[in-house]
């Protein structure tokens, strides 16, 4: 066998189980860093010797749900998926995924690899993987302080796919943006999207959120008919012509649930595929839907894809309901506009009025270091449901500022910033048998998780 | 005196607004309406003229490179003029990141395209090679104690100032301008232009209320602003200042 190899990927797993062991957090990217410094190409070395091929999954929100998804349908269907469960999606944290899944020879314990990776790192994961499928859910504003501007980070997708030969490549019709992506390339394309005519409003009600209102082709404003959230919907060019391509796996119809989850028709499966989910929210419809089609794609049986997706519930932080003193707490990651509207949507469809909420709101690298984007998010809909909003995070000020130019009044909220403090105070603000949400962006959602752990609500997510 | 009213003219809001330019308006408005204030704000994009005499405050917003061209080619063709005509008569303007450039006499990209500007502001701005990102803290130097300004800066224009206009304050965190002369945003008259997203009013309330208040007076004489409790927007000014300087929140 080659020791380089066996040296590398043994080296990451001891690294990976020493963090795990002093809890420095799930020692997610060191050991990737280490391995690829002894052995430069070891993912495309290891992923080549899979029977089942490599699927990734990339876009702004929704990603890690979605690939979840897909893993928990995988597994239903007699697979072993070698996958990023955590969602670290760099090339160093794919790489801690594929060593921690080898034996000690160094070989991966898998059949098929199942990656959800960084939007801005598909051209290079697509280049060494040489996936047989990858799924673009959809590209909204975020971390623009890293990856610079939505439409260049576009041309880039679109030509790490180009140098792609083959493999079936799954898109989102409702984002313009996304839609495009397939031009050009001699992957087998085909796009998923929202076909329920009840679902979404007219073009007017278009939020301050919405990035891509432009045809890429020619410039021009594009024409929506509906919008479903943020800049997805369906809409065409009057310039150039160009619409929204013909669905293949369209979401037939939809019934909304609010906090308590969605059922969904998908078609592009004899008679249609029926789907019920307990992930809240049109935005979670979405991910069940391009997991759905990406099953098809890749051949998996009809019974499995409702067992995955029935059976499915919790994703670390991303939509989750814990018990706290006789409290049901809802814990949402909400990282960029788009999203947070979405959030905001599902959270005031809820029937409760009087709510407790927790917002939290960081400004490190993984969340972005800029914060003006919560100026675009409209929290003067959460105004008028809410009872008390407990803030915290490393910009907890600004997030205040934030609800009280939204027309919060000052002594319904309070500044907390230590994160199991802040929650303490949303357990004491709740009523017994009552809801807390707790919307967090994405490092203040791993703080609140470990400040819950340490209370003893939830395990560690290194122990899952 | 009746009601006062501020009449904003918001140009471009849904092609300018690329990091929260619009929490300005809600600071604008918000400050206003807890005054007695009515603050009228029109919403004025492509194609449409404004009135040069009806507005006391213009505010525009920072966007991406195709938005921006877009803005360009009709500041150009439809608004330049009555703009001109609307900062020579005393009109307020406010002006973030990519507004600010376009509102000078020119933008001059990375790879030699020129964005012609309509000249409110004496300066001109040079597309660099590196992006400057980070928190933004600048001592105010245009009269009025001593000030700081905070905000959040993402820009690879580098952009000088004539003799016409002055710097609107002096970076102590940050990159402002251009980088190297260490100045931050131009003033010209009533107008004013910054690099600084955040968004810029609701962190910095007391240039919010001095903006108001010199877009009342145009037709209201001097005004005198009632005062508000500002000590939440004096603790994120703060937090902004300590996290400028790479320091934890609490
Ligand atoms: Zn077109």
């Amino acid at each position: 066998m080659q020791p380089r190899r066996i040296l590398a990927v043994n080296l990451a797993n001891l690294i990976g189980r020493a963090s795990r062991l002093l809890e420095k957090g799930g020692g997610t990217t060191l050991p990737g860093r280490v391995a690829l410094k002894i052995m430069p190409d070891l993912p495309e070395r290891l992923v080549d010797e899979l029977e089942g091929g490599c699927v990734l999954v990339t876009g702004t929100n929704g990603k890690t749900t979605t690939s979840n998804l897909i893993a928990d349908i995988l597994r239903r269907s007699g697979f072993k998926p070698v996958h990023n469960r955590h969602g670290a999606n760099l090339i160093y944290g794919v790489t801690s995924a594929l060593a921690r899944d080898c034996g000690p020879s160094a070989r991966l314990r898998g059949d098929i690899a199942l990656f959800e990776v960084d939007e801005a790192t598909l051209p290079e994961m697509g280049r060494r993987l040489r996936p047989r499928l990858i799924v673009i859910t959809n590209l909204f504003r975020d971390q623009l302080d890293r990856y610079g501007e939505l439409e260049s980070l576009a041309e880039r997708i679109n030509a790490g796919l180009r140098m792609l030969e083959e493999g079936d490549l799954l898109l989102n019709a409702d984002d313009p943006l996304v839609a495009t992506l397939g031009e050009g390339t001699t992957l087998r394309v085909s796009y998923f999207g929202m076909e329920d005519g009840g679902v979404g409003s007219d073009a007017t009600a278009m939020q301050h959120a919405a990035d891509s209102k432009f045809c890429r082709y020619c410039g021009e404003p594009l024409e929506f008919k509906r919008v479903f959230y943020g800049h997805m919907g369906v809409y065409g060019c009057l310039r150039c012509g160009r619409s929204r391509p013909a669905v293949d796996f369209p979401a037939l119809a939809l019934s909304l649930r609010g906090v308590e989850g969605s059922e969904l028709l998908v078609g592009g499966w004899n008679g249609g595929l029926s789907l019920r989910t307990r992930l809240p929210g049109l935005y979670n419809a979405y991910n069940v839907l391009a997991a759905a089609a990406a099953a098809r794609l890749l051949g998996l049986e009809a019974d499995k894809v409702t067992e995955g997706v029935e059976g499915y519930s919790t994703v670390f932080g991303r939509a989750e309901w814990i018990e706290a003193e006789g409290r049901r707490v809802l814990l949402i990651l909400s990282k960029n506009p788009a999203g947070f509207n979405e959030v905001i949507r599902t959270v005031t469809e809820d029937a409760e009025s009087g709510k407790t909420l927790l917002l939290a709101l960081n400004d490190l690298t993984a969340d972005g270091r800029d914060v003006s984007w919560i100026w675009d998010v409209d929290f003067e809909e959460l105004v008028p449901f809410s009872r008390e909003v407990i803030i915290s995070g490393t910009r907890a000020e600004d997030m205040a500022l934030r609800m009280k130019y939204a027309g919060l009044p000052e002594e319904k909220m309070r500044l907390e910033s230590d994160p199991k403090r802040a929650f303490l105070a949303a357990v004491r603000s709740a009523p017994p048998g009552g809801a807390i949400y707790a919307l967090t962006t994405y490092t203040a959602t791993l703080a609140l998780r470990k400040a819950l752990a340490e209370l003893g609500y939830v395990r560690g997510y290194w122990e899952e | 005196m009746g009601r006062m009213v501020l009449r904003i003219c918001h140009l471009y809001p849904e092609l300018m607004n690329i990091y929260g330019d619009r929490g300005n308006i809600i600071a604008l408005k918000r400050r206003c309406e807890w005054r007695g204030i009515e603050a009228e704000i029109s919403l004025l994009s492509l194609e449409d003229k404004p009135d040069p005499r009806l507005y006391d405050l213009f505010f525009i917003g920072g966007g991406q490179d195709r938005e921006q061209e877009m803005v360009c080619h009709d500041l150009q063709k439809v608004k330049g003029e009555a703009l001109r005509e609307a900062h020579a008569a005393g009109a307020c303007f406010l002006a973030i990141c990519g507004g600010y450039q376009l509102l000078g006499h020119y933008f001059r990209t990375w790879k030699g395209e020129v964005l012609p500007g309509i000249g409110i502001f004496d300066a001109w701005t040079v597309g660099g090679e590196t992006r400057f990102i980070g928190n933004v803290v600048a001592e105010w130097e245009d009269g009025g104690g001593r000030r700081t300004l905070v905000g959040f800066e993402n820009h690879s224009g580098r952009t000088r100032l004539g003799p016409h206009s002055r710097p609107l304050a002096r970076v102590k965190v940050g990159h402002g301008n251009n980088g190297e002369d260490g100045w931050e945003g131009c003033r010209c008259g009533n107008a004013f232009g910054t690099y600084l997203h955040g968004s810029l009013l609701p962190k910095n309330p007391w240039l919010a209320d001095e903006i108001i208040r010199l877009a009342l007076s145009r037709r209201y004489g001097e005004v005198e602003l009632e005062h508000l409790d500002d000590s939440l927007e004096e603790r994120a000014h703060a937090a902004a200042v300590r996290r400028a300087a790479g320091k934890r929140g609490g």
